[in-house]
């Protein structure tokens, strides 16, 4: 297949890109990452790397074109937890966001393949500072109540975002982040306020938003598909279950927390119109999401009562093997942080947490968890998944250097550890601390694993002086390691704190050629690994599954529910 | 009769009181709010709340009024039914907690209508002939279940009828709507459970009647056998195990928790599992006062029937 070159019209951090991609320096689907990400089609990026687009409506759609055999009609029943609705701005957990998915749009949607395509905003362009990034918003979409979808109702999403009294996680997000400002106000504890910066947010016409940020951010449109950020109508009060105004194509008929949620196709507008949905085709009836937590949504799939679960563990994949049905993989960057608070003793000495990563085998503790899928982890946050991931030398246990660290430390007649776990996403993480704690007895290190409710856990998260956290997938490597690792930021729950790996995250975030980043970053990696932070032994792959008779279903690697396109034989 | 009827539900009233107010004051701690918080918005949003963000939050949920105007409120709600509204569920407690007793009381139901006749027959063929094989073997199997704690039952129960024989449901999740086919499963496992205790009460009963002299003396003055345990050793020997039985009412709302959850049904043991892991104050209280009016109901029918069956108690 041959390839074309960029246009006069595309970014010219485009034209580097395709520079780079052409020597050799960038692999074709980062590529289309980058090219997508800075406004170019999904369809044209593909074509200037060589590579066939995957099967796509049109250019500026965000689904799978139609498939000529599909039957329109029919439930799909999928077992997931259920959760309540109230503000899609807080949404904390995926499965309140897969309820919500197909009423509240986003204005971008980050397909199965990472490639981040338009959906309520039909195409994209940042300027060459990746400082200003104009949004046009696609014409035509209609809200469930009539009228017509412009660009004050995402002004009105993003500044609600964006205040303080809202207590949405959006603001974490890069692109968010670069819209606020400090100011003089304080909080009770003396901590500056942050609140939208002035201008940040432009209303160019009805079908056009720019937005103007305080520091190059390279995965704008991609900020836009995180859970929270779906677009609500400005009528929009909480709880959105009790009025739920969208642009998708399915509005919510029931809900009962802890039992089921049951979207039906909207057909007419809340005021008697005929709704005309902007996404072409979609098949299903109905979308029915049941309660079961994770270790009985495949025995329900099992036994006839759902197509479909969000997700099943390692423990069930003989179970699942052995039932008709396509299984899905998805190889992600999600993990568990067993991290040590460096300014609580006696983590404060390094050797006492350089012993500790020495005692451990990450790959045997992997193998174990996880023997089919998944990557070792190497103690840092970047997964062999990312597209800026370079190995770095393997890690191995080694137990008398353990065991004269600890000495070293004072700690001759060997340590004793608690580590709290709150099996957030799984029983694994509980599976993997007992694995560590076997092979820490040979160094002399005690482990006692606490475990607490996921919920009681999650109260304690970045205060336990060790703990074990689970982190989801992130597509770029540098998004998670600025998260939790940067000097100072909300989620850096180790309190590390090293100026010289936050210079080295800096160097690799403002470098677009993959090839130069990949350095960069695995300096910061390496810097993170030597400072002893946290056991990471694992990435683990997610697992779906999905009966015979469902089509067009996609496995995402971060669970979310796309169901546009699926249909049932 | 009257006054210790009067006596108990006053009890009852002072013993809601004391609990609600317990169980408010334990969750207006910084701790639970925070836990309510941490729910609601996730750890990582939680963390990364200024603490002026944490007020407003709690400002908006209510949570930051004083504790004794937040008790006032919720005890005049009570008074006209309204329980509050759930953390967890978003919607009405009364709503809640009516549908979920709905469930679990259709479940309760068929336990006892299986578990009393059962138990019943089986502890008086044991107590009948203390010592005789058919009391040894009933007392095995009684002893047995009922050392077998609920979660073992079920799975021993899921694997032979659900997963081998195929014959009900493993879940009673209802999700195609209501099926008679999936209580099947925890309404055995609770009645095993149950049964075997039941038996044994009613056994060691029986079996003291049957020791009594006035039997002795109804034997010996040549009455048939069927006559002495029918007219004679059974309305006595039936007065411990009733007491017994209506004190189940109280055990049950405990003891389908386990059930509950294994076959994940939606009932009211399933219900306060969910609301004390995610700290939903107004379902525990509304759960609380509902268990404290089933326990003091439950001992008030059990005193005025063991005062009704014992004509000892009902002369003196």
């Amino acid at each position: 297949m041959t390839s074309r070159k960029p246009g006069s019209s595309d970014h010219p951090k485009v034209h580097e890109a395709f520079g780079l991609m052409k020597r050799g320096r960038m692999d074709r689907r980062e590529f289309i990452r980058v090219a997508a990400l800075l406004g170019t089609s999904a369809t044209v990026a593909y074509a200037m790397a060589g590579l066939p687009e995957p099967a796509f409506a049109a250019s500026n759609m965000p689904f799978p074109a139609d498939d000529p055999k599909a039957k329109a009609g029919g439930i799909l029943k999928i077992a997931m937890e259920v959760q309540k609705m109230e503000d899609p701005a807080t949404y904390s957990w995926v499965p309140m966001s897969n309820q919500t998915r197909h009423t509240l749009e986003y204005l971008v949607m980050t397909g199965p393949d990472n490639v981040t395509r338009p959906m309520l905003a039909e195409s994209w362009t940042a300027a060459e500072d990746l400082k200003t990034w104009t949004f046009n918003l696609r014409k035509g979409v209609m809200w469930h109540n009539g009228e017509e979808f412009t660009a004050d109702h995402v002004k009105w999403n993003v500044e609600r975002w964006l205040d303080p009294k809202t207590a949405s996680s959006n603001v974490g997000l890069s692109v968010f982040s670069a819209m606020v400002d400090v100011t003089d106000e304080k909080d009770a504890k003396g901590k500056p306020i942050k609140r939208l910066s002035k201008g940040a947010i432009e209303v160019v016409d009805k079908n056009t938003i720019r937005f103007h940020l305080n520091k190059p951010v390279l995965s704008a449109p991609e900020d836009c598909y995180n859970y929270p950020t779906a677009i609500a109508h400005p009528s929009f009060k909480p709880p959105l279950s009790d009025n739920m105004i969208g642009t998708g194509p399915f509005e919510l008929a029931q809900l009962k927390v802890g039992d089921r949620c049951i979207l039906k196709r909207i057909t007419k507008t809340k005021d008697g119109k005929d709704f005309n949905y902007w996404g072409g085709k979609v098949y299903l009836d109905e979308i029915h999401y049941y309660n079961f937590e994770t270790t009985n949504q495949l025995p329900a799939f099992a036994s006839g009562d759902v197509d479909g679960v969000y997700q099943f563990s390692v423990e069930q994949l003989d179970l699942a093997k052995s039932l008709p049905g396509a299984i899905h993989i998805a190889r992600t960057a999600q993990t568990i942080a067993c991290r040590m608070q460096v300014d609580q003793k006696p983590f404060t000495d390094k050797r006492v947490r350089q012993a500790v990563l020495k005692s451990v085998d990450n790959e045997a503790v992997k193998k174990l968890v996880y023997p089919e899928g998944g990557d070792i982890g190497q103690n840092h946050h970047v997964a062999p998944v990312h597209p800026d991931y370079d190995p770095l030398p393997p890690i191995k246990k080694d137990v008398a250097a353990a065991k004269q660290l600890l000495k070293e430390a004072g700690y001759e007649n060997g340590i004793e550890l608690t580590i709290d776990v709150g099996n957030t996403d799984g029983n694994e993480q509980q599976t993997a601390c007992e694995a560590m704690r076997d092979q820490m007895k040979e160094s002399g290190i005690t482990l006692k694993i606490n475990i607490l409710p996921s919920a009681k856990f999650w109260e304690i998260w970045d205060k336990t002086l060790f703990g074990c956290t689970a982190w989801t997938h992130r597509p770029l490597g540098t998004m998670a390691m600025s998260l939790a690792y940067r000097t100072g930021v909300p989620w850096n729950e180790s309190h590390y704190a090293n100026p010289e790996f936050d210079k080295a995250l800096d160097a690799a975030e403002a470098t677009l050629d993959v090839h130069e980043r990949k350095p960069k970053l695995m300096k910061a990696a390496k810097i993170l690994q030597d400072d002893a932070v946290m056991i990471m032994p694992y990435f683990r792959p997610i697992y779906t599954m999905v009966g015979k008779s469902v089509n067009g279903y996609e496995g995402h690697p971060t669970q979310y529910h796309q169901f546009n396109k699926v249909w049932k034989a | 009769m009257l006054k210790l009827i009067g006596n108990r539900l006053l009890q009852m009233l002072l013993i809601m009181a004391v609990v609600s107010l317990v169980i408010f004051a334990i969750f207006d701690s910084d701790k639970f709010k925070r836990q309510i918080a941490v729910a609601e918005l996730g750890g990582f949003a939680v963390s990364a709340l200024s603490d002026q963000d944490y007020e407003a939050w709690l400002d908006r949920k209510g949570l930051n009024v004083p504790f004794y105007d937040r008790y006032i409120k919720w005890v005049a709600g009570v008074v006209t039914g309204d329980f509050g509204r759930s953390f967890e569920k978003a919607e009405p407690v009364s709503r809640l907690l009516g549908d979920r007793l709905i469930n679990t009381g259709i479940l309760a139901f068929w336990v006892f209508a299986l578990m009393i006749p059962i138990s019943l027959t089986l502890g008086i063929i044991a107590g009948m002939r203390e010592g005789a094989v058919q009391d040894r073997a009933v007392s095995f199997v009684a002893v047995l279940t009922t050392s077998l704690p609920e979660i073992a039952t079920a799975i021993v129960l899921t694997v032979i009828f659900a997963l081998g024989l195929q014959w009900v449901p493993a879940n009673s999740a209802m999700v195609n709507g209501w099926d008679w086919r999936q209580l099947a499963l925890p309404v055995m496992t609770l009645v095993l459970y149950d049964c075997g205790y039941v038996t044994r009460m009613t056994r060691a009963s029986m079996a003291e009647v049957m020791t009594s002299q006035y039997i002795r003396t109804a034997v010996l003055k040549g009455l048939p056998h069927r006559r002495v345990i029918l007219r004679h050793a059974l309305r006595n020997a039936l007065i411990a195990p009733f007491t017994i039985i209506a004190l189940q009412l109280n055990w049950i709302l405990s003891g389908v928790v386990v059930v509950e959850v294994f076959f994940q049904y939606s009932g009211f043991g399933k219900l306060l599992l969910d609301a004390a892991l995610f700290g939903d104050v107004y379902v525990i209280q509304a759960a609380t006062l509902v268990a404290v009016f089933v326990a003091v109901i439950s001992q008030i029918i059990s005193d005025v029937g063991y005062t009704f069956l014992n004509p000892r108690i009902r002369f003196s």
